[in-house]
């Protein structure tokens, strides 16, 4: 019992903090997601591709040469350097070069490989982990890092609880640094995501008490063992690291400074970047990749990544208990439509619940694609066969949104179903949403771990604490796989759970899965190395710049 | 020193405009649907974090309270603090201005650049084919969008000839010169042909006064003629003109910041739209209105060292 009633809290924790992390319905849900409400959501912003991806690192030729400047053109600024308690994508990407944490995720973001530490041990019940630390690992102020610094970092990040990243490590019980080179954590229950959460950005290793300063001043100029070491930061203008003398890796980093300048205009950031004074766009806006991919010297590409865009119907409302109506919808829409209306072709639809770049996404899921016919048959079977008259919200200023809500409109139509399109300020579609105020809003997701259940408890769980992301919906059925995959550890085990899952909430149709879109990148090709995962990190000691 | 009596006078009826101003400024958040704090605090708002603002702007008092205290901050350079930012606003729009400043000044001193000579060269020959040219071409910059025109400038000077960086500002005054060169040519573009046709009509008018046909016959260069007596005489309805479209060309710099990437006021406001960043719009629609002001009475005094004959009352 106990164990349940903790399992409850972390998932109300879940529920809480994707809250905070997702904000809105807004299409630019993140790894780390509210930076895309500030930063203009939607297309041009995080987005993963699915099969579209075709994120290769950049053309390896020659060995790495040391030097540089790497400028970074970006969308908006990062917000702050607490790793704990952050969740805006800008300032992650910059903090992970800082900060580094015991494990990281792999290449094919459906992994973790040992980082600061070299390996573990797992106890026979599943409720101990010894960690083994790296050795020779140095801060940037030089001191060695040791098991006492692990323990401090991770406590600190547990304690933020529901007002950080601290729900992550809602199974952990103690842990304990028995010697220099250990550390060993003691579950409350068997919790198969937990090496993924010791891998997530929040549980990077800081050095003990903060060196000697408050939480507040140490994150003004954050000190870590990453290959990166705080420079400056000109708040909405600039953000500049330099190298870190004491790195790890011998012979990384092989830039001397990296530089985020904010360019918020997609059109300058594209000039800036044909222009010569960015080596590298992180946004570029989908509406300007073919003009990049078109320059001579310049790559333009989409990685594969984690972020889905679905449609979110209110089963509080009528009649969308009736799951024939859901259906309907699901079967009405036309996804590549959207996918070449809204990302410019670069994207595919979206068949499953879970993102391909996910761990255990199953592409054979055959979910509910775009039919006509069988939209027309499942109108016919359902409550309300002459149609009906049914609004979504959309978040006033996002194009993204107001664009599929208009295609959405024509293809419901056919179907009798009358769509009006509610334009609100994005804070009062967010009460709305909380409220259940609503009949039908647009929603996303990208994942923050390489483990599904950070997904799937929110999404499919009533008790996720966002009544199963906001559908009111309830299928005891998926909820109770959900739960036992929680708890497997056999990896093979958990893939029969989650295909099931993923079956079983495609035909239930709480929410009509959209479309999976890429994250956009380009830059010079001078640039080596450089490399996103699924989930949005990208490892800037890889990478250099040729003369 | 007589002559610049008139400006206490000037800043005392300048108080009027101020107070327009914020009253303007004080009640665009309570134009928002809903909640003021609720609205200002944006989408991650806390209860906590509302009920401060709610304490702190008396929202529960009556409205001319709310202004009140809405005066007691402004007086104390409290605009609050940034959503996105998380810093005082004041210390946001502050360390912007140079950059707005810069922009402005160095597009006036471009689009005069411009201007005097083109302008001369119609005026001397009124009706000849240059005077044609000079008065049709320089149009088309007046027709054509800033936005549009700077694009246009970045992919030719700086992308396709990489002679001009495509944004930012630079460090130190003569890098700021070659940063914000483009930018300012693109405000003194829209400019130039308003400046142009104003002091070529009035360089026509004084070319046919007595005095310019005294200092003919008494022999002058015509050079001296042309620069000494024609084109200041001519300067003063120029800077009338002028110091009416600088009003505009403080607007011109939001499109024109953004475009470039410039870190100024404009770019500044820009982006705390997009962003929701409320408190940082009302500083930066501030600090512009008070700009606009500001330039009012710099042309004002402009004019009286151009001609010692204006007094102002």
């Amino acid at each position: 019992m106990r164990t349940t009633n903790r399992l409850l809290t972390a998932l109300v924790a879940v529920a809480a903090m994707t809250l905070a992390a997702c904000s809105s319905g807004g299409s630019g849900a993140g790894a780390g997601n509210t930076s895309a409400d500030a930063s203009g959501t939607g297309a041009g912003s995080t987005s993963p591709a699915a099969s579209g991806g075709t994120g290769s690192p950049t053309t390896e030729t020659g060995t790495p040469v040391s030097g540089g400047d790497l400028v970074i053109a970006r969308a908006a600024d990062a917000l702050a350097m607490n790793n704990t308690n952050t969740f805006d994508n800008n300032s992650i990407f910059v903090f992970e070069q800082i900060m580094e944490p015991l494990f990281t995720v792999t290449d094919d973001g459906k992994g973790t490989k040992p980082w600061l530490a070299t390996g573990y041990q797992t106890s026979d019940d599943g409720l101990t982990y010894t960690v083994t630390l790296r050795q020779g690992v140095k801060f940037s102020n030089g001191d060695p890092m040791t098991s006492a610094d692990v323990k401090f970092s991770i406590d600190a990040a547990t304690a933020t609880g529901d007002d950080g990243w601290g729900y992550i490590n809602a199974a952990i019980d103690t842990v304990t640094a028995p010697d220099p080179d250990t550390v060993v954590f003691k579950l409350k229950y068997q919790w198969a995501p937990f090496i993924a959460d010791l891998a997530l950005f929040s549980n990077a290793i800081v050095p003990k008490d903060y060196d000697g300063q408050s939480a507040d001043e140490f994150y003004q100029h954050p000190v870590g063992t990453g290959p990166f070491v705080w420079d400056k930061w000109e708040k909405g203008k600039a953000l500049t690291l330099k190298k870190n003398p004491n790195y790890w890796q011998q012979g990384k980093p092989y830039l001397d400074s990296v530089t985020w300048n904010v360019v918020p205009d997609g059109n300058a950031r594209k000039l800036q970047l044909q222009g010569g004074q960015a080596s590298i766009d992180e946004y570029p806006d989908w509406s300007t990749m073919d003009d990049l991919k078109a320059t001579s010297g310049i790559t333009a590409t989409t990685f594969p990544s984690t972020q889905l865009t679905l449609l979110t119907m209110n089963q509080q409302k009528k009649p969308f208990q009736d799951v024939h109506v859901r259906r309907a919808i699901a079967a009405a829409i036309d996804r590549q439509a959207i996918v070449k209306a809204v990302l410019f072709g670069n994207g595919s639809a979206a068949n499953s619940l879970l993102m391909p770049g996910v761990p255990y996404y199953d592409k054979n899921t055959k979910g509910i694609q775009f039919d006509e016919s069988l939209a027309k048959a499942e109108m016919a079977k359902s409550s309300v066969p002459n149609g009906f008259s049914t609004s979504v919200l959309v978040r006033s200023g996002d194009s993204t949104q107001a664009s599929v809500a208009q295609i959405l409109q024509g293809e419901l139509e056919p179907l009798g179903i009358k769509l009006e399109i509610k334009q609100l300020d994005p804070t009062a579609v967010k009460t709305a949403r909380n409220a259940g105020d609503f009949d039908m809003l647009f929603g996303g997701w990208t994942m923050d771990i390489p483990d599904p259940d950070e997904w799937t408890s929110f999404a499919v769980d009533p008790k996720g604490g966002a009544h199963a992301d906001y559908t009111w919906g309830n299928d005891p059925e998926i909820v109770k796989i959900n739960k036992e995959a929680q708890q497997t550890t056999d990896t093979a085990k958990r893939q029969e759970l989650y295909s099931k899952l993923q079956s079983l909430a495609a035909e239930d149709s709480a929410e009509a899965y959209l479309y999976y879109s890429p994250y956009a990148y380009a830059w010079e090709n001078k640039v080596h190395g450089f490399f996103v995962t699924p989930l949005g990190n990208y490892h800037l000691e890889d990478v250099w710049l040729s003369k | 020193m007589e002559r610049f009596r008139f400006i206490p006078r000037r800043l005392l009826q300048a108080i009027p405009v101020v107070f327009g101003v914020t009253v303007i400024v004080f009640f665009l958040i309570h134009l928002l649907p809903g909640d003021p704090a609720q609205a200002a605090m944006g989408e991650h708002a806390t209860a906590a974090g509302v009920a401060e603002l709610h304490e702190k702007w008396g929202l529960d008092k009556p409205i001319w309270t709310q202004y009140l205290m809405f005066l007691d901050r402004l007086i104390h350079a409290d605009l609050g603090d940034s959503l996105f930012y998380r810093l005082p606003v004041t210390s946001l729009v502050v360390d912007r201005i140079p950059v707005t400043l810069f922009l402005v000044a160095y597009s006036v001193v471009l689009a005069v650049a411009i201007s005097v000579p083109l302008a001369a060269l119609a005026a001397v020959r009124p009706g000849a084919l240059r005077d044609h040219v000079v008065r049709a071409v320089p149009l088309v910059g007046l027709g054509m969008p800033q936005f549009w025109v700077g694009i246009m400038l970045i992919l030719l000077l700086a992308v396709r000839v990489k002679l001009f960086p495509v944004g930012n500002y630079g460090n130190g005054a003569l890098e700021h010169l070659w940063y914000l060169f483009l930018p300012s040519l693109t405000l003194a573009i829209a400019m130039a042909p308003i400046i142009i046709r104003s002091l070529r009509a009035s360089m026509i008018s004084v070319l046919s006064a007595d005095f310019v046909a005294t200092a003919r016959s008494k022999g002058l260069p015509r050079r001296s003629v042309l620069l000494r007596h024609v084109l200041r005489n001519s300067a003063i309805p120029t800077v009338t003109v002028i110091g009416v479209n600088l009003g505009y060309l403080v607007g011109g710099t939001l499109v024109v910041e953004k475009v470039f990437g410039l870190p100024g006021l404009g770019g500044l406001m820009v982006n705390s739209i997009f962003n929701r960043d409320f408190p940082v719009v009302q500083g930066a629609s501030l600090v512009l209105a008070l700009f606009v002001v500001l330039i009012g009475l710099v042309t004002d005094i402009i004019y009286t060292i151009l001609d010692p004959r204006v007094r102002f009352r």
